[in-house]
This record gives structure tokens, C-alpha cells and sequence, in this order.
């Protein structure tokens, strides 16, 4: 009758839904408020970070009577003392005294080449005295040496024999996947809640009953659990971000290609991850019908995450262990071990893939069981409704 | 013609429809009466796709009642439902868009249903601050803005005060005057029977009675006599034959004639007491034939 309506493909009506999930949640405060709180809070992390590690990088040494021998001797004890001396140079002893007591240099070494060298410091000497101290002698045992005219040859060099020259790296990049996997834990949790608040909410405002009407209940699920699910990758994608960049920004971490590799595992296991208990905390938020009952039903999926997240921790102490080789093959359990297994670098490639082999086969078993949960108990308002009535109730 | 053809449904052990059947044509205005229970949302449910019936079907211009079919019915179901947090104009917006209508179509349908229903200036609020009464209307607005083809109403006048149960029925007039078939149930039996041009009667899982108001009249069982008779005995009619007295109060008689009774001799008899002030056919009101209908299967079930 009406020239301006067309019909509609079921993607068509998938997209509707899932595009009135995005644009009611991105202006939900809380919504907001939320991811705004996770950035500052990986933010606050990269930022303490650094504030631990500076501390012990740097010494700033300022010299009065310096020369090019006495800065490369000053710096060859600094990278044995595994910090990176800076050599400042003043003309008298009188600026290098305020430098000091202004806190702008470590110490300051005072002819360094005379008989009687001195260094200022504002308590103790510390780490700092025993670096002049050994570069001072030093050159003193190199200038005695050229004066009695001895001739050293080059003394040997050990060479380091490293049996795990990884560890470190390895040590790195199951911490980042540690913090990547408490995101993604803390945005399944998050997103898992939305689409399981979405449906009671449709249930309980009965709303769903006219939305069926021009639809089936697939396609509302389906609508609803993309769109939140985009929404959540959309998040996981800014935080991952953000993270990387500032890592980079404030040097943090030594390899920055493994950190990226890490955070996009963590971000390929989200997708993954969120499909399941997406699909999970939907069908069973389906059996009630008041946000109050909600726990009821979706606390078995929570403790599921909950336990995943809870061996993820000792998985990364040791990743080649039983219960972390274990569990990350145990789809629900997978998306939370498997990112911290495969950046210990002790997942085999084969490994990954069956687990998400056979994550992507639960996900399709779940897609079916759970669909038909949800359209069996979504038109059944009052009680909870009995998973065993839910699946044999037909429309 | 939107036709209800034999639905049979039964949750467990209880039969709730059992061989619904009327059907309802473009420009009627069909009230859908029968007491609580008798299966009035059911059958809206059905058409609805909500429900599946055992048997029977739902048809829309000779065709089965399907997805597609359903996009061009506007719908109101008994239980409210709009999304409590979503503003009223984006609410229906996303009806009308859900119906098949294009963004910027939607827009502009959402806007002037709004206008026309008096919701112009509360587009922007959120529906839960809205009072029960506009949100009443909301509801059904969200059934209208997709201008659909056929609309089902399940209640529709429920909660309204006397100037919203005008303002609807004006709006569903006006649908009817487009050629809109029209179904609402409804327990105000003579709000139906002011509104309505066909009427059906659900009970015990069936259809007892339909048609116009006047056909129900005209098939009531028992025709009733009103007679005034200010000066006559009090008795007088009994002696008539065919003829049982239904009530009596000082000269004011309703008389139920039987089949062989002829209403000239009863006034006869009437006019034979003294004056007569009122002799009249009594119309029934469509409470009475409810109650008839409702009763008479009653009987015949028990």
C-alpha cells in the first residue's frame, strides 16, 4: 500500500538490530564512564611502569677539567654497572657544586686527572661513588702502565654462551599477555552482562513480543550479539591501542614486534571468546524475566570465565605445565590460556590451531542449542522457564 | 479479506481454541469480544506469528499469513512493550523502519505520528518518563507508523481515559476509511458496539456468534416486549398465551414471546387495562447478546 517500504533480507533486519545496540549503548554514560576508566587504567600502568624503571637508567655526572678519555672511561663503567652515564661539563668547581645541590647531576668529579680527584655528592657517594671510583682508577692503572712503557696485548674476551637467549623476551611478552588477557577477561565479562541485560531487557519491557512480530528470534539474537560484539571489538581494538602506543612512546618494552604480535593474538582470541560466551549469556538470560534473576542463570558462564582467568595467571609462570596445556584447549577456557601459552612461546603451532578448531565447533553447537533456548523461552514471561521446556517448547 | 480459518490450539491438557473462525473485511472495523480467558490473545498471538497454531490458518488476501505479510500488519499486543529507555521518536523510527521503511521515510512517518497522536512535543523523551496514557499512545503509534495494511489490536482501549478511548477511535476510523481491515478485542461492549461493524463473539474456544450488530439482534434467541401500562393489575400479561413474563414493575413489563405468540394481541390485551404510554421491540444491547452467547454454549457443553 505504502510506496516506501521495501522488504527486508534477514541481514538487513540483523543490521537494524545490531545498529540500534550501538547507537542506544555508545550513549549509555555508563558505557562510557567504563571505557574510559579501562584507558586510564592501562595508562596508569604504562605510566608506573616507567616510574619504576627509571630509577636506575640513567647517571648524570657532571666533570670539571674533563677530556674525551675521562667521558669514555666514565661510560665503560656505566655499561658495566648497566646504566647509561651522561657527562656534563663545567668550567669551575663553584657550578658543578650548585648542579649538584640543585639535583641536576648524580655527582660531580673534580680533576679527575690530578693527583688528588674529588667527587661532590649530595649524601653518598651509592652506586654513583663506585663508578667514578673505578673509572678514576682505571685510567690511573692505564696511564701508570703507559708511563713503564708496558705493552698490553688485548685480553680475551669471554664469549657468552646463552641456553635460552628468549628468556627475557619470553619473560616480556607473557607479562603484556597477562595484561592483554586481563582485558579481555574484564571486556568478555562486560559484554557478556550487556547482551544478557539486552535481552531480559526486551523480555521484561515485553517489548520483545512486537519485535517478533516482524522477525525471527535468531535474527534478533544474532542482531544483538554482533552489534554489541563490534562495539566490544571496537573497545578491545582502542585499548589495544592505546597500550601498544604507549609502550612504545615511553620505551617500556625491548621488542616492540612481539608486543604487537601478543596484543593481536589477545584481540583475535576476543573475537573468539566474546561469540561463545556472547551466545552463552544470551540463551540463558532468555529463562527469566527480570534483570533481578539475571545472576540465577548467567553466574555458571561468569565462574567459567572466572576459572579461565584464574589458571591464565599460573599459565604464564608455566606455560608448558599440565593444567595450562590442558585448559587451553578447553573451549571457554582457550581464549583466556592459549594468548599466554602462545606468548611464553610454548604453544606449538598445531596446538593453536586445534584450539581454535575447537572453539569455532562449540561456538556452533552452542549458536544452535542456545538459539533454540532463546526462541523457546524469549515469548514466556513470569517464572524462570526450565532449560528442558525452553528447548522443547516450539513457537 | 483477512480470514481466521479453523484454529486449533491447546497448551498441554488445555484446549484454549477449538476451531476459531471469522473474517474481517478491508475497511471493517471487527470488535473481537469473549470473557477472560476464552482465547481472544491467542488467536492475535497466532496471526502474530507469536503462537503456533495446532491447526488452522491465518490468511491476508487469499494468502497464507507469513513473515512478509506480517511486516504490513501493525500490531498491538496485549502486554505493552516499547523499550523503556529509548526516546519516543527514535522508538518509532525503529518500528517503522522494522516494518521495511527506509531511514529517512521512517524519520518523517515517526515525526508526524507523533504530531497526530499529540506525543509533538515529547519526542524527545525517554518512554519511561512518559505517563501511562501517552505511553499508551506511543504503543500505538508504534503500530501505525509503518501505514500498514491490516492492523490487530489486542486491548487497544484498555487504561485510556474517556478522551484517549475518543482519540483512538478515531485514529482506528480513520484507518478503516483507508481500506484498512481492522481487529481489536476488547472487554467495553459498548464501545464495540458503537465502533464496531461486525462483531465476534469468542467462547469455549469458538466463534458462538458474528456479524453485524443487527444480525446478532436478529438471531438472538427470544424476542423481548416492552410494554407500559400505568393503570393495568398487576398479572395482566400472563393470561396471553405464548407469552412469559420476564419482569414486572408498577405497569412496566418486559414480555419474552414465544413462537406462537402474536404480539397485536398482547397489545390488544394492553389496551384492554387502560392506557398505554410505551409498546416497543426491545433492542438487546450487545451485553445482552454477549451474555446469551456466552451462557448458551455453557448449556450446550454442560
Amino acid at each position: 500500500m505504502s510506496t516506501d517500504v521495501t522488504p527486508h533480507t534477514p541481514a538487513q533486519l540483523v543490521r537494524l538490530v545490531a545498529g540500534r545496540e550501538i547507537s542506544t549503548r555508545i550513549r549509555d554514560k555508563g558505557f562510557l564512564i567504563g571505557s574510559a576508566v579501562l584507558i586510564v587504567l592501562i595508562l596508569g600502568m604504562l605510566v608506573f611502569q616507567v616510574a619504576i624503571n627509571s630509577g636506575s637508567d640513567e647517571t648524570k655526572i657532571g666533570v670539571v677539567g674533563g677530556s674525551a678519555a675521562v667521558t669514555q672511561a666514565l661510560r665503560t663503567q656505566g655499561d658495566a654497572l648497566d646504566t647509561d652515564v651522561q657527562v656534563v661539563a663545567y668550567d669551575d668547581e663553584a657550578a658543578a657544586r650548585t648542579a649538584v645541590e640543585d639535583g641536576d647531576v648524580d655527582g660531580a668529579l673534580l680533576s679527575p686527572s690530578g693527583d688528588q680527584p674529588e667527587l661532590l655528592v649530595e649524601k653518598d657517594g651509592g652506586q654513583t661513588g663506585t663508578l667514578v671510583q673505578n673509572a678514576v682508577q682505571g685510567m690511573s692503572i692505564t696511564a701508570q702502565l703507559a708511563d713503564a712503557d708496558v705493552q698490553l696485548t688485548d685480553p680475551p674476551t669471554v664469549d657468552v654462551v646463552s641456553l635460552d637467549p628468549d628468556a627475557d623476551a619470553d619473560l616480556e611478552a607473557t607479562i603484556v599477555a597477562l595484561v592483554s588477557v586481563f582485558v579481555l577477561y574484564s571486556l568478555l565479562i562486560l559484554f557478556g552482562n550487556f547482551v544478557a541485560q539486552g535481552v531480559v531487557e526486551e523480555k521484561s519491557s515485553r517489548v520483545v513480543e512486537l519485535l517478533l512480530a516482524t522477525m525471527k528470534p535468531w535474527q534478533l539474537l544474532a542482531g544483538k550479539v554482533l552489534g554489541l560484539g563490534l562495539l566490544g571489538l571496537a573497545q578491545m581494538l582502542v585499548i589495544a591501542v592505546v597500550g601498544v602506543a604507549g609502550a612504545l612512546t615511553f620505551d617500556v618494552v625491548d621488542l616492540p614486534g612481539r608486543l604487537i604480535g601478543t596484543v593481536a593474538t589477545v584481540v583475535a582470541w576476543f573475537v573468539l571468546g566474546y561469540a561463545f560466551y556472547a551466545s552463552v549469556f544470551g540463551a540463558a538470560a532468555s529463562l527469566v524475566s527480570r534483570q533481578e534473576d539475571l545472576a540465577s542463570v548467567t553466574t555458571p558462564a561468569s565462574l567459567l570465565l572466572i576459572v579461565g582467568f584464574v589458571v591464565a595467571v599460573p599459565a604464564a609462570q608455566d606455560p608448558g605445565g599440565t593444567l595450562a596445556t590442558v585448559t587451553s584447549f578447553i573451549p571457554g577456557l582457550s581464549p583466556l590460556v592459549m594468548p599466554v601459552r602462545q606468548a611464553a612461546g610454548a604453544a606449538e603451532w598445531w596446538e593453536v590451531g586445534l584450539a581454535v578448531v575447537l572453539m569455532l565447533v562449540s561456538i556452533g553447537v552452542i549458536l544452535r542449542i542456545g538459539g533454540r533456548i532463546y526462541a523457546g523461552a524469549l515469548l514466556r514471561t513470569g517464572g524462570k522457564v526450565k532449560l528442558r521446556e525452553a528447548l522443547a517448547a516450539e513457537r | 479479506m483477512l480470514e481466521f480459518d479453523g484454529l486449533y490450539k491447546a497448551y498441554g491438557s488445555n484446549q484454549v481454541l477449538e476451531g476459531v473462525g471469522f473474517s474481517v473485511a478491508p475497511g471493517q472495523m471487527f470488535g473481537f469480544c469473549g470473557s477472560n480467558g476464552a482465547g481472544k490473545t491467542t488467536t492475535m498471538r497466532i496471526a502474530m506469528g507469536l503462537a503456533r497454531a495446532d491447526a488452522g490458518e491465518v490468511r491476508w488476501s487469499g494468502h497464507l499469513v507469513d513473515e512478509t505479510v506480517r511486516r504490513r500488519i501493525g500490531y498491538m499486543p496485549e502486554e505493552r512493550g516499547l523499550y523503556p529507555k529509548m526516546k519516543v521518536g527514535e522508538q518509532l523510527t525503529y518500528f517503522a523502519r522494522l516494518h521495511g521503511m527506509d531511514a529517512a521515510p521512517a524519520a518523517r512517518a515517526a515525526e508526524s505520528w507523533a504530531e497526530r497522536l499529540g506525543l509533538g512535543e515529547r519526542r524527545g523523551d525517554r518512554v519511561e518518563k512518559l505517563s501511562l496514557g501517552n505511553q499508551q499512545r506511543v504503543q500505538l503509534a508504534a503500530a501505525l507508523v509503518s501505514e500498514p495494511d491490516v492492523l490487530i489490536l489486542d486491548e487497544p482501549f484498555s487504561g485510556l481515559d474517556p478522551v484517549g478511548v475518543d482519540s483512538l477511535a478515531e485514529a482506528l476510523l480513520e484507518q478503516c476509511r483507508r481500506g484498512v481491515p481492522v481487529v481489536f478485542s476488547s472487554h467495553q461492549l459498548d464501545l464495540v458496539e458503537r465502533l464496531c461493524d461486525a462483531v465476534g463473539i469468542l467462547a469455549r474456544g469458538k466463534i458462538v456468534a458474528s456479524g453485524t450488530v443487527d444480525e446478532l439482534r436478529r438471531t438472538a434467541v427470544g424476542r423481548q416486549l416492552r410494554v407500559v401500562a400505568p393503570d393495568a393489575p398487576p398479572g395482566w400479561a400472563a393470561s396471553v398465551p405464548g407469552v412469559r413474563v420476564v419482569s414486572e414493575q408498577r405497569g412496566d413489563v418486559v414480555l419474552e414471546l414465544g413462537a406462537g405468540a402474536d404480539d397485536q394481541q398482547v397489545l390488544a390485551a394492553a389496551l384492554g387495562t387502560g392506557r398505554v404510554s410505551h409498546f416497543a421491540w426491545r433492542e438487546p444491547t450487545l451485553v445482552e447478546l454477549f451474555r446469551d452467547a456466552v451462557t448458551d454454549t455453557r448449556e450446550v457443553a454442560a
